[in-house]
């Protein structure tokens, strides 16, 4: 079986202008490569992103077969996560053009999330 | 001296400003950059040219320095991250200056279009970044005319911009599959970016002010783009509506409806360049709703030869705009037009039928709505009902211009 842990945070505190302590930030970038190489050494990795912020998310959705483009997150209504998908894409546009063709019936919705890049 | 160099500047901007701005964001795929170069370089034009006297072409001057800058501005970012010291700032050099001077300023405001009319942005941020980016707009200037705060304005926009970088939307046109997605987020932006000039237009210079931008976006568009039947059209929707500026008014500040104003002081010209591009886009052979909405503009314009409006041809037309692009402002604007082409009683029929669809409540709390249920139950004589629909659109915040009107007509019944 694979799993996959889905991590909500407060994503203010890794703003550039955060009031959080850099050393508590630390503490959790570090934790994260302990954990991430724990999961390794015990072959226990897939694989695993951090996101950027949800102000750069955009939202793909469909109602009634018809689709439109949202600026920011997917906000829960009555929808529950399904799924995901990890694409390469050279741009914003081409990532949109994949989570377009994402099935999911009449009434859905795709976010689609830049990875966060060192 | 420096009272001319700024004057050959305010000039040279006027001019070519959009296009050197838009080159710099395009050269180096960074609107901030972009901006802050521009800035830089406008800011050295009117010290050199004042000391040196202005350049042969103070267009290529103003591009050459800003790219200079851009370049530095860039180079610097770099140095800074390796963590080591600063450059000094940068001297534009003769030479660079010289050869600018032989190089034409590409024409990227196209592209620069499309980045900031994206349609993974919010449409109040397309707009606002599009003003700023593209004409150049202070964010004070966009602020005031959109009655928010210069750093509510501020905000929105460096969101904008970091969600253009962060999530890298690309600095190119659209490819084909996705050209029609994308023209119309344009199409939208500068659709909106006109209304909200008109509401407030009772008069009040920043919305004019913007008013004008808007003409100058959309006929900047048919120029880029003068393939497209519904770009022709929505420039000439602009045009046609703004032609009634002038007549939109009375001596008393009040509002003067469509139908009952001097057919005199509506500008000719843009009129005039509105029928050319509305001949051009019909030779096109693709209809659409901006194409259509203008139409039936033209038909009120028409008024000016005939001296009457074919009010059933506007009906007509509405009910084709209702078929491709259905909305509750059409529905009513067509009960106002059928109560003019068949009667009161027929436009108070067509009426009803918007509050059976429409959420009744929300119909009745809605201004256009209740104004025009004034307009034909006055023109049907049943006063009572007018008066009351008149009351409603009282407590409905209009504009000062309408607020007059209305009550003005609610003192007429009173007598």
């Amino acid at each position: 079986m694979q799993y996959l842990l889905i991590i909500y945070s407060d994503e203010t505190i890794w703003a550039p202008d955060t009031r959080t302590d850099p050393a508590v930030l630390q503490e959790i970038s570090a934790s994260h490569m302990r954990l991430a190489a724990e999961m390794q050494e015990k072959g226990a990795m897939v694989g695993g992103n951090r996101l950027k912020p949800t102000e750069t998310a955009t939202t793909v959705r469909t109602q009634g077969g018809v689709q439109s483009l949202h600026d920011g997150p997917y906000a829960e209504t009555r929808e529950q996560l399904a799924g995901y998908y990890l694409v390469e894409a050279p741009d914003l546009d081409a990532a949109i053009g994949w989570a377009k063709k994402i099935p999911g019936g009449p009434n859905y919705a795709v976010e689609v999330r830049p990875i966060h890049t060192m | 001296m420096s009272g001319d160099a700024e004057r050959i500047l305010d000039e040279a901007v006027r001019r070519a400003g959009d296009r050197i701005r838009a080159a710099l964001a395009m050269r180096f795929r960074d609107l901030d950059r972009a901006e802050e170069a521009f800035a830089f370089a406008s800011l050295r034009a009117v010290e050199t040219w004042s000391r040196d006297g202005p350049p042969r072409d103070p267009a290529a001057w103003l591009y050459a320095v800003g790219r200079r800058r851009a370049f530095d501005l860039g180079r610097r970012a770099t140095v800074r991250q390796a963590a080591v010291f600063d450059v000094p700032e940068p001297e534009p050099d003769p030479e660079t200056l010289l050869m600018a001077a032989f190089e034409p300023i590409p024409d990227e405001r196209l592209r620069l279009i499309f980045v900031c009319c994206h349609p993974a942005l919010a449409p109040e941020a397309r707009i606002a970044l599009t003003l700023r980016t593209l004409c150049g707009l202070s964010v004070a200037r966009i602020a005031r005319a959109w009655l928010t705060s210069e750093s509510a304005m501020l905000q929105r926009l460096t969101r904008a911009k970091r969600k253009i970088r962060q999530a890298a939307i690309r600095f190119e046109i659209p490819e084909p599959d996705s050209w029609g997605e994308r023209l119309e987020a344009v199409l939208t932006t500068l659709e909106i970016a006109y209304a909200q000039a008109y509401e407030d237009a009772a008069g009040a210079a920043d919305a004019a002010d913007m008013a004008g931008e808007a003409l100058r976006l959309t006929g900047l568009l048919a120029d880029l783009l003068p393939q497209e039947p519904e770009v022709l059209g929505l420039a000439a929707l602009v045009r046609l509506t703004e032609a009634r500026r002038p007549a939109r008014l009375d001596d008393g500040g009040a509002m003067i409806p469509l139908s009952e104003q001097d057919v005199g002081v509506w500008d000719r010209r843009l009129i005039g360049e509105a029928a050319a591009l509305m001949r051009r886009a019909a030779t096109l052979g693709r209809s659409g709703p901006y194409q259509l909405m203008a139409a039936i503009h033209a038909t009120h314009a028409a008024r000016m030869e005939t001296g009457v409006t074919a009010w059933g041809d506007v009906v007509a037309l509405y009910d084709v705009l209702l078929m491709v692009r259905p909305s509750a402002v059409a529905q009513v604007n067509r009960a106002v037009a059928l109560g003019e082409a068949v009667g009161p009683e027929a436009g108070l029929a067509a009426l009803a039928e918007v509050a059976g669809i429409a959420d009744a409540e929300r119909l009745a709390g809605w201004l256009p709505y209740q104004a025009a249920r004034a307009g034909l139950y006055g023109k049907a004589g049943r006063d009572a009902e007018a008066a009351e629909a008149l009351r409603a659109a009282l407590k409905l915040h209009p504009a000062p211009a309408e607020r007059l009107f209305l009550a003005r007509r609610l003192g007429a019944l009173s007598h």
